[in-house]
């Protein structure tokens, strides 16, 4: 494992329920694209599950999601880095008690490559308070208009650095070790993630959706009954939860048979190391035959990091952004052949490519809320990535 | 057999669902009308949406030429599109509703739910319904217990209904029983 960890083998490690699975030895690479994203979608339908690593692993980025659905992003300075690649491993190593491996192939012989951290810049923020607060105000009288019912804005943090991803993942294991987080290295970049939010988790004719809509940093006093007190006698948290929970149920319900969407578990506490999510679980059974471009289409981007609703909220943003957000909202995860799938949203996470290393955070603009302790909440949730450079 | 017209919300497909319980449901985009399966639906459904009545041109225009040929059932924007269509004035409210739960009490002016029944539902809307508001054919059927603001209107002359808050919302109860009530007036 450890030779593995310093070869420059290509990657992946995925958080499980009880474990970790590590993704490796890769046969196959698609680097997506607007063009041929569709035929992706369709390869599936030719395709035979055999064998656990009978599927494919990667991620959509945002822009590629926003072309999906007709959204254009004119307006952002287009980035070099990829739309989406997605990788078919021939290894998947389990890592739980013990660790056991899937894979038909003989033992590899690894290239030592060892890279170390090495970070040549401080980080900086792509927008400073003045011109947050602008857009904050720009946004909350679009609220007031009715044009959106809650939106984020994203704050990007950059510094010239190489990372040593596995050791940052790990490093990042140890204080969250969130139930979506995932790390990709590749030879010219690297994504490590903690996320913490289920997107989609289909299994046969069964999805379910986990929207996160209010998060509680732990202390001394709290525990997990008075966490759920909190967020049930917080006027914002709830009213933001309840948005989110009815905009799932419909972005469900234009892939699912009519009746069939439930909200499974309602409004119930997550605990992690250190906080609280609120958090809805939300179930359906997907119409007969539908494709996977349609669940994607009506899933992403998840709208819980987005706002509501969702089309004319993503315009409002994509005209008011000039960057790319790259993998930023947007997802990973991977597709069977079976066409069973699990996919995050792609969060609280940093993006290594060509020696820079960018951390987005986002954050809601609501009308009872101030630019002031929005600002500061994305660099609190920025914060714990942003110590693994120290 | 129903058409809702999307007004591209992402509540729109509760909606759908909810009046797929009754009859059969078309939707399509408010800028992609089907006319052919509009003509022959009995009943349109304006959704709920982004913006403000004036924003939505072409479904004014539908409301116009249906009105009083079709049942027609507003949610939310599509109940203020009514509104705006009868002479209404839909203005920003002080205090913003996303989200929210909050108690209805039907008025007096209702023929189709029992006075003083009270609804607990979900409401998402940054507009209200400017009072003074007169006009010969529709009645404010139902208000918020708390604030007084208008939140449903009936016409049963020329069946037309219409909703501030969401029926379809989880936050609503007895959501369907309010839908079902309406499609068989």
């Amino acid at each position: 494992m450890e030779s593995l960890y310093q070869s420059d083998e290509p990657l992946i490690i995925y958080k499980v329920e009880n474990g970790y699975n590590i993704y490796t030895h890769f046969s196959k690479k698609i680097i997506l694209t607007n063009r041929n994203i569709n035929k992706f979608f369709k390869s599936f339908n030719k395709k035979k599950y055999n064998k656990e690593t009978d599927l494919m692993i990667g991620f959509f980025g945002y822009d590629l999601l926003c072309n999906l659905i007709d959204l254009k992003t004119v307006n952002q300075k287009k980035s070099s880095f990829y739309k989406g690649i997605f990788y078919k491993p021939e290894t998947i190593i389990k890592i739980r008690d013990n660790i056991k491996i899937v894979s038909k192939l003989k033992h590899k012989k690894l290239k030592i490559s060892f890279q170390k951290t090495q970070v040549s810049s401080p980080f900086k923020m792509n927008i400073k308070f003045p011109k947050y607060q602008k857009i904050f105000d720009y946004f909350s009288r679009k609220i007031r208009q009715g044009e959106t019912y809650q939106i984020k804005i994203c704050t990007k943090y950059r510094n010239k650095s190489k990372i040593n991803p596995i050791n940052f993942f790990w490093k990042l294991m140890k204080v969250n070790a969130s139930p979506e987080a995932f790390m990709i290295r590749d030879k010219d970049y690297s994504i490590v993630s903690c996320s913490p939010e289920t997107l989609i988790n289909k299994k046969g004719s069964n999805i379910f959706t986990k929207p996160i809509a209010g998060t509680l940093k732990k202390n001394n006093g709290l525990d997990k009954k008075k966490a759920l007190k909190f967020f049930k006698n917080n006027i914002k948290e709830t009213k933001e939860h309840n948005m989110i929970v009815d905009m799932e149920r419909s972005d469900l319900s234009k892939i699912c048979k009519p009746g069939t969407v439930k909200i499974f578990k309602k409004k119930f506490v997550e605990e992690y190391k250190h906080l609280y999510h609120y958090v809805t679980l939300v179930k359906g059974q997907l119409i007969n035959k539908i494709d996977l471009k349609d669940i994607v289409k009506s899933m992403m981007p998840g709208g819980s990091v987005i706002g509501c609703p969702k089309i004319r909220t993503l315009e409002l943003l994509n005209n008011q952004e000039n960057e790319d957000r790259n993998i930023y909202t947007g997802s990973f995860g991977f597709i069977k052949y079976n066409k069973d799938m699990r996919f995050n949203i792609i969060i609280r996470s940093i993006l290594n490519y060509k020696n820079f290393s960018e951390i987005s955070a986002a954050s809601g603009v609501v009308l009872d809320s101030t630019a002031k302790k929005e600002f500061n909440e994305n660099y609190i949730k920025a914060k714990s990535l942003l110590e693994l450079y120290k | 057999m129903i058409y809702v017209i999307d007004h591209q919300d992402s509540f729109t497909w509760n909606v759908v669902h909810q009046f797929r319980k009754f009859d059969k449901v078309y939707c399509s985009n408010y800028f992609n009308v089907d006319y052919k399966i509009l003509n022959s639906s009995e009943t349109i459904v304006l959704s709920p949406g982004p913006g403000a009545p004036k924003d939505y041109p072409q479904t004014s225009k539908i409301y116009k030429n249906f009105k009083g040929k079709k049942k027609i059932i507003g949610i939310c924007l599509g109940y203020q599109q009514i509104l705006y269509n009868e002479k209404g004035k839909i203005i920003q409210q002080k205090n913003i509703y996303h989200g929210y739960q909050s108690k209805v009490k039907v008025t007096n002016k209702s023929k189709i739910f029992k006075k003083n029944k009270t609804f607990k539902v979900g409401r998402y809307h940054s507009l209200k319904l400017r009072e003074p508001f007169n006009s010969n054919s529709l009645s404010i059927t139902m208000r918020c217990s708390k604030t007084n603001i208008p939140m449903a209107i009936e016409d049963t002359k020329n069946k037309i209904y219409g909703f501030q808050f969401h029926p379809e919302s989880f936050l609503t109860e007895n959501g369907d029983f309010i839908i079902k009530k309406i499609l068989s007036n």
